[in-house]
């Protein structure tokens, strides 16, 4: 056939496109559950982290990390009734399918939306580390539009539900190089023995558009600014204010403060 | 020309980047860090020769009037399936990377070559074509990150070599050197170079400037 009747570039065009086609979508098919485990295995070196149950130096295999992260206290928080929730199973509920489903999810009024997300889930997954009969720490999970895409993270607390006793950004498309520096691990130790609540009603927390010397008056609240990401910067600060916030989870810790939670039974 | 002629001119005589000024997109983006700039060779070079060959292997079946389109969407095909594989396989460096595997569809180069080099020859000429041109964008694109990562944050490839002053050492990291701009003067800087060393690819001014006095009488 003639290179140039249309039909010979109709036929080439829709061959190649469903060649193409095939080879993209049996792709994204065929890897989909080895990306869900990847995904779930950095989620929970992610918690297992923050937990504080890791000893310094050691990395679990990948197995071992999964057991550790089953074991966890994983609860359902309701953040709008300011309580945990049996209505979902923790290991399950799917928390970025809840935001838009009708029911699960909710408006965020734009008065209180300072991290630009528009709707969240009315329930989070939450983990608790406990230390004989009392809370020791308690992992949030928090997000949060940056420059270029939603920053998801985990800040976890101390004891009095208000020093951050770490904190971590596990998935982010932020600039290589600059806002990246997110998930620099100098910075983000930073964040260890900074107070998110400084007396006033709303968060006091920031991250700072310079460097914060230490023992300053700004160093219990604010960690170091990221130089070349000031967005991002702002925009980890604004998260922390959102998830910290009244229409966030201070009403919930506010409450765990004054009636702290019954360890569960232990099934051994 | 023979093998290693094909091979190697496009490593420094007939560089992607230096003589055609290819592929600067992603030069500026991803070179502040060696490891994003190896893995970026890397899956560009590998996206080169997929590229490459298919088109090569169809080229007397494409006609000219859908010929763009036709390239257009094995690169992307190839680009979406190696961003997959990455996801699937290579999950911390796909992070590191992030939108920028995707960006290799807009990469002049792999375009450039299926246009002069993969429409008009062979299978195995087109895939020597695209691994040489492949490293010569990788050796341009390591070689900025080199300079930009270590005068910028002191560090080769995330282990410190500098010891910067906000650590307690004595190098205090030019911050520019981590934004895109810093990349435009580094391969500025070796276009110089090269073309110095290699008077024969300057190329011919556009126009001669009119001397001053006849420009004022206009």
């Amino acid at each position: 056939m003639d290179n140039n009747s249309p039909q010979k570039a109709i036929i080439v065009v829709a061959t190649v496109a469903f060649i193409a086609s095939l080879l993209v979508s049996s792709a994204v098919v065929i890897l989909r559950p080895i990306q869900l485990d990847n995904q779930l295995l950095e989620r929970s070196r992610n918690v297992m982290q923050l937990s504080g149950l890791l000893t310094d130096g050691e990395t679990p295999t990948d197995d071992e990390m999964l057991r550790l992260f089953r074991e966890l206290d994983a609860r359902i928080i309701e953040v709008d009734a300011a309580d945990f929730s049996d209505e979902h199973d923790p290991n399950t509920f799917d928390q970025r399918r809840a935001v838009n489903n009708p029911e699960r999810g909710i408006d965020i009024p734009p008065a209180s939306d300072q991290a630009n997300l528009g709707r969240r889930s009315r329930f989070v997954t939450t983990y608790l580390v406990w230390e004989d009969d009392k809370i020791k720490r308690i992992i949030l999970p928090v997000r949060g539009t940056g420059m270029w895409s939603m920053l998801y993270g985990f800040v976890a607390l101390e004891s009095d539900l208000n020093t951050i006793a770490a904190a971590t950004f596990f998935e982010h498309t932020e600039t290589p190089g600059l806002g990246d520096q997110i998930t620099r691990p100098v910075w983000l130790a930073q964040w260890r023995g900074r107070k998110i609540y400084g007396g006033d009603a709303s968060p006091r927390f920031a991250v700072s558009s310079g460097s914060v010397a230490e023992g300053s008056n700004i160093a219990q609240y604010e960690v170091d600014g990221l130089t070349g990401a000031s967005i991002t910067g702002d925009a980890v600060t604004n998260l922390i204010h959102y998830w910290f916030g009244m229409h966030g989870y201070q009403p919930f810790l506010d409450k765990l403060r004054d009636k702290p939670p019954a360890r569960p039974e232990q099934d051994s | 020309m023979n093998i290693r002629e094909i091979l190697y001119t496009p490593l420094l005589k007939e560089n992607p980047v230096t003589l055609h000024v290819l592929g600067i997109c992603a030069a500026l983006a991803i070179t502040n860090s060696v490891t994003s700039s190896l893995i970026m060779s890397l899956a560009t070079t590998i996206v080169l020769v997929i590229s490459n060959a298919t088109i090569s292997l169809i080229r007397n079946h494409l006609p000219g009037s859908v010929r763009i389109i036709v390239q257009i969407t094995i690169i992307a095909s190839a680009v979406t399936v190696i961003d997959q594989c990455m996801q699937a396989f290579v999950p911390e460096l796909a992070r590191t990377l992030s939108v920028y595997i995707g960006m290799i569809v807009t990469n002049c180069i792999v375009l450039g070559r299926a246009e002069a080099c993969a429409m008009k020859n062979g299978v195995t000429h087109s895939i020597l074509d695209a691994i040489g041109n492949g490293v010569g964008y990788s050796i341009v694109l390591v070689s900025v990150s080199i300079i930009r990562e270590l005068l910028g944050n002191g560090s080769l490839m995330g282990y410190e070599i500098l010891a910067l002053t906000r650590d307690g050492g004595w190098f205090e990291p030019n911050e520019m050197m981590l934004l895109s701009p810093s990349a435009f003067f580094i391969i500025g800087f070796m276009i110089w170079g090269v073309r110095t060393w290699l008077p024969e690819q300057v190329e011919q001014a556009d126009f001669k400037p009119l001397p001053l006095q006849q420009a004022e009488k206009i």
